[in-house]
């Protein structure tokens, strides 16, 4: 049963229609990839889920009920892409008071901090304030107060942004670790490559809809151009070319990419230059990336700029 | 635990912790006091004692009156010296002399003396002159008594000649009119530090959550109006704390001070904090000004609050948003003189019942007296009114700070704020 279910979502500002009729569902214990341009409305879309907005129509249910954001908002964290903490207030005492504004009793949320301070190196810290830290330091810490309460559902904003890559592998890790063990993790951010290697599912919406939907695997083979890369160990001539059963996209050398044409298989193509006495040395096919298909998807509008810089 | 609690007593405890609470606690009233005492003291010690020649070519002024007259008080000597005025004109700096005067010789103790000039080489203020004036009177008016055959014991006849009118309230007999005014005055003043400091507070509070993005964070655990109302009731704890403090302070020195007659120079300020607790029903007192401090309070920074979550970084644009804001206060405490001379008055009634005024018109006004002054019914719609105004600012302004705190970006208007705040959900 998905622990979250939109239903045709809407939310009006005065100018714009920020959230346009989305409907998803997200799974129990997967990585749920949110992705979008700025200004897409991802953002509003997830102040929605964490109760800061309500929808002007459609429903949002969380764990089979009607979302009812003073309760379930316990069972939600929340990391936003601009991160927030006081600046002069001590570690260890901002941190017990987010955990206390998450529900958490005091003697409670000290045990978890000392648990996840000492899992991340960050015990030292308790007395410093966060004005001390390093920006990286302080992502750290936001992510524990993020997490502490043992979230249902994680709702993590670009959480890698300013992370040196040791970091960036730890927070990847405990992504795994949570998710492992039960709770659903929603993340949002623009780095395609991330997307690719963590989430299980993913969502693409632009201008405030939703244009794609569905697993990495798929998302990807639905896109998919019948693109081959094949390279010869002898010399491949013009005149071996030309053939019904597919067409020269490039040729580079004895290497040649390929678009095979509709109705035939990859075996035919092979037999074809097997026939040619050419000798193949490697056969591939050319998958899309996702940042490919997201600059298609969103091309030709003014966002779509910003997935190729993060290229 | 509830947690507007928890945002109440963070609030309070980030705050009272502060290095700068405590000295603002303490040095606020020893500043305050200061200012009143040390201005006194300088302006009596900062007139320079003036040593004056004086030329009698009248006769009045004999040598014994003079001598006489510079024995009583010292803050200015008069010699009087026999040289040419001429060669007084070129010397009288070398001499020693400060200035000098010179009494017409055609001087009758029949006519007056009006119009003497005391020369100087530098420019003095009239008030300089001042005791060499009183001085000079006193012995032109003991020549005239002289002359006139006036004895001391006659003298004392004619000083005995002033009639004082003092104000009192027939409904009222315990209000005195100068206390009250004293009182009103200290409370109202109180009540707009207090207005304008714990004020901008919230503001401040509220802006340094929505600039260190501290804001998205907790308004995803409490609703916006939750984290609004939390950091207000904190902030006004604090300044009913340091407001605590102060009156348990002036308790204490009234109480240790009770009964003895203490010398030196505390005796005038203390002598007179013993009269204003006898005539005044200090707890009466004490309840009205709580109430308009914390009203006027509540009144105000849930509009700070809101214009804080309009704007960003930039304190150049809270500065400008929020002196809407402070005009009605500042305008309250400028007109506040007006009220305290007239306290029954058009003004000072209708402006202790608007809520705008209120805080600190009212406390101005009840010193005089309750119903004598300030009737029963006026005391009850301004409370009424009051309590009804910060209901509908907070609410008001709780819809400007939900939609404020989120918003990033240029800076709205007032207008556009306003239509935030009337907007339906």
């Amino acid at each position: 049963m998905a622990l979250l279910q939109l239903n045709h979502l809407k939310k009006n500002f005065a100018t714009q229609k920020a959230v346009d009729d989305i409907s998803l569902n997200i799974e129990r214990g997967s990585i749920f990839g949110l992705l979008g341009p700025n200004g897409a409305g991802k953002t509003t879309l997830i102040r929605m889920i964490t109760g800061i907005f309500y929808p002007d129509e459609g429903e949002i249910l969380f764990d089979g009920k009607k979302f009812d954001p003073l309760n379930d908002i316990e069972h939600i964290g929340y990391m936003p892409e601009e991160r927030g903490l006081y600046k002069k207030m001590k570690i260890g005492e901002q941190a017990l008071y987010l955990a206390q504004l998450k529900g958490l009793s005091k003697t409670d949320a000290t045990l978890k901090l000392k648990t996840w301070f000492k899992k991340f190196d960050m015990e030292s810290w308790w007395d410093k304030k966060v004005e001390d830290l390093s920006k990286g330091m302080q992502q750290k810490l936001q992510f524990v107060t993020t997490v502490l309460h043992d979230p249902k559902l994680i709702i993590l904003d670009e959480p890698f942004s300013g992370l040196d890559p040791v970091n960036a592998n730890l927070i990847k890790d405990e992504i795994y670790n949570l998710a492992k063990n039960g709770a659903t993790i929603i993340f949002s951010t623009h780095r395609m490559e991330q997307v690719e290697e963590i989430c299980d599912h993913i969502v693409l919406v632009n201008k405030g809809r939703k244009i794609l939907d569905g697993t990495v695997k798929q998302i990807k083979n639905d896109f998919k151009e019948n693109l081959f890369r094949i390279s010869f160990t002898n010399e491949i001539l013009p005149e071996h070319l030309g053939i019904f059963l597919f067409e020269l996209v490039k040729k580079t050398g004895n290497e040649v990419i390929v678009k095979i044409n509709p109705g035939h298989t990859n075996n035919e193509v092979i037999q074809y230059f097997l026939n040619k006495e050419r000798e193949i040395e490697s056969f591939n096919e050319i998958l899309p990336s996702l940042n490919e298909i997201f600059i298609r998807q969103v091309d030709g509008t003014p966002t779509a700029r910003q997935f190729q810089e993060t290229n | 635990m509830n947690k507007i609690l928890l945002i109440i007593r963070r609030e309070y405890l980030t705050r009272v912790r502060k290095k700068t609470f405590l000295i603002s606690t303490l040095l606020f009233p020893v500043l305050y006091f200061g200012l009143i005492v040390g201005t006194g003291y300088i302006t009596a010690k900062s007139g320079k004692s003036l040593k004056i020649a004086m030329i009698d070519s009248s006769g009045y002024f004999d040598k014994g009156k003079v001598e006489r007259e510079n024995q009583a008080d010292s803050s200015a000597t008069i010699v009087p010296v026999s040289i040419a005025a001429d060669s007084l004109k070129a010397n009288f700096e070398s001499l020693g002399y400060d200035g000098y005067v010179i009494i017409p010789a055609n001087t009758n103790w029949e006519d007056g003396l009006d119009n003497l000039s005391l020369k100087t080489s530098r420019t003095l203020s009239v008030e300089s002159a001042r005791p060499l004036e009183r001085k000079l009177n006193n012995i032109w008016n003991s020549v005239k008594n002289e002359k006139l055959g006036i004895d001391e014991i006659k003298k004392k006849t004619m000083e005995n000649s002033r009639v004082e009118v003092v104000p009192e309230n027939v409904n009222d007999e315990t209000a005195n009119s100068t206390i009250a005014s004293i009182l009103g005055v200290v409370a109202a003043v109180l009540t707009y530090i207090i207005l304008m400091i714990y004020g901008s507070q919230v503001m401040m509070g509220v802006m340094e959550e929505k600039t260190s993005r501290i804001a998205e964070v907790i308004v995803s655990s409490v609703k916006p109006f939750q984290l609004m109302l939390g950091k207000i009731l904190g902030i006004g704890l604090v300044a009913l704390t340091q407001v605590g403090l102060w009156l348990v302070t002036v308790l204490i020195i009234y109480n240790v001070t009770k009964g003895t007659t203490s010398a030196g120079g505390m005796q005038g300020m203390i002598g007179g904090m013993q009269e204003v607790f006898t005539s005044v029903n200090i707890p009466f007192m004490i309840f009205f000004f709580l109430f308009y401090l914390l009203g006027g309070f509540f009144f105000y920074a849930s509009l700070f609050a809101a214009v804080g979550s309009a704007v960003n970084e930039d304190m150049r644009e809270a500065q400008s948003l929020s002196f809407p804001l402070m005009m009605p206060i500042i305008f309250s405490i400028i007109t506040m003189q007006a009220v305290i001379k007239d306290p029954t008055g058009p003004l000072a009634v209708w402006g202790s019942i608007i809520p705008f005024t209120s805080p600190i018109y009212m406390m101005a006004r009840i010193p005089f007296g309750v119903p004598g002054t300030v009737q029963w019914w006026e005391l009850a719609v301004s409370m009424l009114s009051l309590i009804g105004g910060f209901i509908f600012t907070t609410w008001f302004a709780g819809k400007i700070y939900r939609t404020g705190i989120l918003m990033y970006g240029k800076k709205p208007s007032w207008k556009e704020l306003i239509k935030w705040g009337f907007r339906k959900n």
